[in-house]
């Protein structure tokens, strides 16, 4: 549940990677540095309609002049895309996020790292820092095509060997029981469609991967065609006032409603911007930013519910 | 986006007490550094080498000007909020030490309006006071938010308890810049 500073950034450079996707170099145009960040960390940009998307930050990790977002045109996707595309142009500006990171690295000997497509931009940013420092680290990255991948000339320039390609076209396709069994002080970071990172996931727990050592991000809602949703009730802490939730609203929308300016962002269960702590209830967690050690007590109010009531720490 | 609602400085319950009781500070002479705002909530703040007060509204361009702030929806004294570089300055020197050490709390960072030095604004609730060519009228005292700890990732919640500065309304609008005269009235 953080707050972030958004810093209005000026476009300084926009190259396509593939024919989709479009890379964005961005600086703030009166200070030398922008603020600090590790990789696996993403920022929030404004696209239309005061809507926030969220972009891993692709480029060198640190505290830099300049920041870097890979834009995947999603022709089926809620217009963010084709917006930055359509309208951000050279020299533009940008509305930009401080950072935030829920995909860090772990402290680790060994490294595994599963890319498929645009979701390639945190695992090249956590390249970098684990070829600076030296690490042992493979990178499987997973495209329909060289052609189609995005970032793949500095992908291979940063990785060398440790790149494993696997591109539809040239019949190699990416098998997540490649990953095998763990090996102690070794982690896995897949990003990626989900159907990717749910097979990278089962694959790990079928081989026996503790959870800590698994770890995931994926840019779009949890997809569960089949949960139908539930009234119940939210009790704040702090007053005891009971806020009943409809089965068609989310917990956000009606504590915003009741005068609550509460921080959100992607809307999705996805960014953790609007999580927040809970007590004595059932929460049925439908984010996908949450680890599971975190669901006792903390709840991502713009998708997940509860089992009749639940209190909020408001 | 919601249409700004701004309480006149001594419509404040505080600033109303005050008025009617002797006090204040007088015989001091206040100077204004800096001049910053936002377009919108969270947004960074913007230097202004001079700003335009407009008196019932706030400062041109600002987000409590603008009905964009986080506190918008919430009707008070909120047209031009001051605080005091000496209050920047303890913090620098951990002064007093309530926190792990120093902190430095840029003027572009700490969200109010206008940093002012040689100005008590603690005293200044329900006290008319001139910048530049404008009066303001102090409503009530700032209060430091989480919400700013969280924007700055900065524990200065505690730190700032009382010396977060003062929210006033514009009871003379005009043109200020950094280096105006600040004196009571």
């Amino acid at each position: 549940m953080t707050a972030r500073i958004i810093q209005k950034l000026r476009v300084v450079g926009v190259e396509d990677s593939t024919p989709e996707v479009r890379v964005y170099t961005l600086e703030h145009p009166r200070k030398p540095l922008l603020p600090a960040w590790a990789a696996g960390a993403h920022v929030d940009v404004r696209v239309a309609d005061a809507k926030v998307r969220q972009y891993s930050l692709c480029g060198e990790p640190g505290v830099q002049k300049r920041w870097q977002i890979a834009v995947k045109r999603e022709a089926a996707g809620r217009g963010g895309s084709a917006w930055m595309h359509e309208t951000l142009a050279l020299g533009g500006e940008a509305m930009v996020s401080a950072p935030r990171n829920n995909f860090p690295l772990a402290p680790a000997t060994r490294h595994v790292l599963v890319a498929g497509g645009i979701g390639v931009t945190p695992l090249l940013a956590m390249a970098r820092t684990l070829a600076a420092e030296g690490a042992d680290f493979t990178l499987h990255f997973c495209a329909r095509s060289a052609a189609l991948a995005p970032l793949l000339a500095e992908l291979r320039a940063v990785c060398g060997p440790r790149l494993v390609t696997w591109f539809a076209d040239e019949g190699r396709r990416f098998d997540a029981a490649l990953i095998g069994p763990p090996a102690p002080g070794t982690h896995l970071y897949a990003c990626g469609p989900q159907r990717l990172t749910d097979a990278v996931r089962a694959a790990a727990e079928a081989a026996g991967w503790a959870e800590p050592q698994q770890h995931y991000e994926v840019f779009q809602p949890t997809l569960d065609e089949n949960f139908k949703p539930e009234p119940f009730e939210l009790k704040l802490a702090s007053t005891g006032e009971v806020l009943l939730v409809p089965a068609d609203r989310s917990a956000l929308e009606v504590l915003r409603e009741r005068g609550f300016a509460l921080p959100s962002s992607c809307e999705l269960g996805v960014c953790g911007s609007c999580v927040c702590g809970y007590s004595e209830g059932v929460v049925i967690h439908r984010d996908s930013v949450l680890p599971v050690a975190a669901r006792q007590d903390r709840m991502t109010l713009c998708v997940s519910r509860a089992r009749v009531a639940v209190t909020v720490a408001l | 986006m919601s249409n700004p609602v701004h309480w006149e400085g001594f419509e404040h319950p505080a600033a109303r007490i005050a008025t009617e009781v002797a006090g204040g500070a007088t015989g001091w002479h206040g100077t204004l550094l800096h001049i910053h705002i936002a377009e919108a909530a969270s947004f960074e703040m913007e230097e202004l080498t001079e700003a335009n007060l407009v008196a019932g509204r706030g400062i041109e361009g600002d987000r409590y000007f603008l009905g964009t702030g986080t506190y918008s929806p919430k009707p008070d004294v909120r047209e031009v909020t001051l605080i005091e570089q000496e209050a920047l300055d303890a913090l620098s020197r951990n002064d007093p030490p309530l926190q792990g050490g120093p902190l430095t709390l840029t003027p572009e960072q700490h969200r109010r309006n206008l940093t002012v030095r040689g100005v008590p604004l603690n005293h200044l609730v329900g006290r008319r006071f001139q910048v530049g060519e404008v009066i303001l009228r102090g409503g009530r005292l700032n209060f430091p938010c989480k919400y700013l700890e969280e924007l700055l990732g900065m524990a200065v919640y505690l730190p700032l308890y009382n010396r977060s500065g003062l929210n006033c309304s514009i009871e003379r609008g005009g043109i200020i810049r950094p280096g105006d005269a600040i004196r009571p009235l």
